[in-house]
């Protein structure tokens, strides 16, 4: 159950991170995926921790992240 | 009036008036929190709030939700008897809010300083964070109040910001925060950024419930949410300087103080928002946590987002109804009320005496001009003095017998509206429309509208005697 995953069900990134374990030992673990920065509990329904069950409707592909919208923009910095 | 001085209290008024609900059986975060909490909303508009006490994988953590997701529980958060109909919650908001500013009370210490980690940090071991919907990009903590000073007018109070942003954490402390560039807070960032200064946030977790549904409203940039929470519970709000110099509410259970990141964003969401939509994903500011008080046993409060109505369409209720009503009856007294429950306002409904012909539609335009209407309100239904917004049936025969589309209906084309509504063309820009659902009076001569029915006589008698009667009857 604490394996730790080989890709992130959202966008198939490698970087696989554990985030934390459950206070009571061996309850759950929650992953989280370096590149998109999805997180997902070890004991969640299976669509949200197999990337083959995952929705379509929310899966990103890594190449899209740059291209999405900042907001707020980042000011220039002022002149000192 | 009531002044709570913590979530704790508020919850055993909620358990006295029976709108609690303890679930004691072992829950998981996912998907049991999330889906009892959508449930709720299902069971009508009295649903209690409920509290969680057995949750898989932690020996003590407590969660409640729903706990502003009624009209008992707002009226009770509110102080005010937890049958009041709608339309006194209304006018007891409007009323309090005009009386704006009331008094601080600073005090040197708070219940929520009782445990504090300064090193390691890990918030997942100190709040049970769940995924509300399965769209949610992760964990959200989602009704909490932000708070944050000007960089360049630090030590002026009236310009600190207490607000509700989402808030999505990534990691043990870090934590995405959506600050759209309307909100105030934005503004301090802006100007932190341009400095190329990270800027001190703390997050106030799980308070008392008046100060939620301040930082829920949009008020002036200059009016601080505590001095309206004063006159909100009509008694001075009780505050706590942090070591940076920022004021949190007495009564927390959790306090997380950090950084916003100058210049940095890292992709967020999406998130199930109030339109009944996720919101995608965003490249949004950052927050690093350096420090974590609570209180003993604390309690983590978490709000369900998802199609209306839930949770957040109460908290987004009178907030956006009163600042709404107070603005358009500063330029028109005739404006008796103004109902802008339905999806934080993309929908409004006001109900206006009307001087001459015409005068509804311009009383539609001026709503289209508020601060608020100019990014929400896109369908504004403008309603006869005598016709309670608040009750739909009545508005509903207002617009059966009072529109006709000939010449009641006004389309305004490409306004602007707020990015999550999903039916802007481009994002952000859509047509909006006013319904004259008024009474055509003199020189708008049109239609045929006689004598109008009114009620036999001593029908108000004994609508008293029979409330009691039929009261008495269904004990």
């Amino acid at each position: 159950m604490t394996d730790l995953p080989a890709t992130c069900p959202r966008c198939r990134s490698t970087r696989i991170e554990v985030r934390s374990t459950s206070p009571v030992a061996g309850v759950w673990t929650v992953f989280g995926c370096a590149t998109c920065l999805y997180a997902w509990r070890s004991t969640e329904p299976e669509e949200n921790r197999n990337p083959d069950k995952y929705p379509a409707a929310f899966r990103l592909d890594p190449a899209q992240l740059p291209h999405l919208l900042v907001a707020p923009r980042i000011p220039p910095l002022r002149r000192r | 009036m009531r002044a709570y001085q913590d979530l704790r209290e508020f919850l055993a008024v909620l358990e006295q008036e029976r709108q609690l609900l303890r679930i004691t059986e072992s829950v998981a975060l996912e998907p049991d929190v999330g889906a009892a909490a959508c449930a709720l909303t299902q069971l009508g508009e009295s649903s209690p709030a409920i509290q969680f006490s057995n949750i898989a994988g932690y020996a003590s953590a407590r969660l409640v939700m729903n706990v502003h997701g009624s009209w008992p529980n707002h009226a009770l958060a509110l102080g005010l008897d937890k049958d009041a109909p709608l339309r006194d919650q209304f006018f007891a908001f409007v009323q309090r809010y005009q009386q704006y500013p009331g008094k601080l009370e600073r005090v040197a210490s708070a219940p929520w300083q009782e445990v504090v980690i300064d090193k390691d940090v890990n918030l997942y071991d100190l709040m049970p964070l769940f995924r509300v919907n399965r769209g949610d990009g992760g964990y959200f903590i989602d009704k909490a109040c932000v708070i944050s000073r000007d960089p360049d007018d630090w030590e002026n109070d009236d310009v600190e910001n207490v607000g509700v942003y989402r808030l999505q954490v990534k990691g043990r402390n870090r934590i995405g925060i959506q600050t759209v560039p309307q909100h105030d807070i934005a503004i301090h960032l802006a100007h932190a950024e341009e400095r190329g200064e990270d800027l001190p946030v703390a997050i106030a977790v799980g308070n008392e419930p008046v100060i939620t549904l301040m930082a829920a409203t949009p008020m002036l940039y200059n009016q601080l949410e505590y001095k309206m929470a004063a006159v909100m519970q009509g008694a001075p709000y009780r505050i706590v300087k942090t070591a940076k110099g920022l004021d949190m509410p007495w009564g927390s259970e959790y306090v997380l103080e950090g950084r916003i990141l100058a210049r940095q964003r890292e992709p967020e969401g999406p998130f199930g928002e109030f339109p009944g939509y996720y919101s995608g994903c965003h490249q949004y500011p950052v927050i690093e946590i350096d420090r974590v008080s609570h209180r003993r046993n604390p309690i983590y409060d978490s709000c369900y987002v998802g199609r209306p109505w839930t949770e957040l369409d109460f908290l987004q209720a009178m907030t956006t109804s009163a600042p709404i009503f107070v603005q358009l009856n500063s330029a028109f007294p005739e404006v008796v009320a103004v109902n802008a429950l339905y999806t934080h306002g993309l929908v409004v409904i006001v109900s206006t005496k009307t001087r001459y012909g015409g005068f509804a539609k311009a009383i539609g335009m001026r709503l289209l001009t508020t601060p608020h209407g100019l990014g929400y309100a896109k369908i504004v239904i403008v309603v006869d003095a005598d016709v309670d917004p608040f009750d739909l049936k009545q508005v509903m025969w207002a617009v059966s017998v009072k529109v006709n589309p000939a010449g009641d209906v006004v389309i305004l084309p490409n306004l602007s509206v707020n990015l999550l509504d999903p039916a802007g063309e481009p994002s952000g820009i859509v047509h909006k429309m006013i319904i004259d659902a008024t009474t055509p009076i003199a020189p708008d001569i049109r239609g045929d509208y006689g004598e109008e029915l009114d009620m036999p006589q001593r029908t108000d008698a004994w609508r008293e005697k029979l409330a009691a009667l039929v009261k008495e009857l269904q004990k």
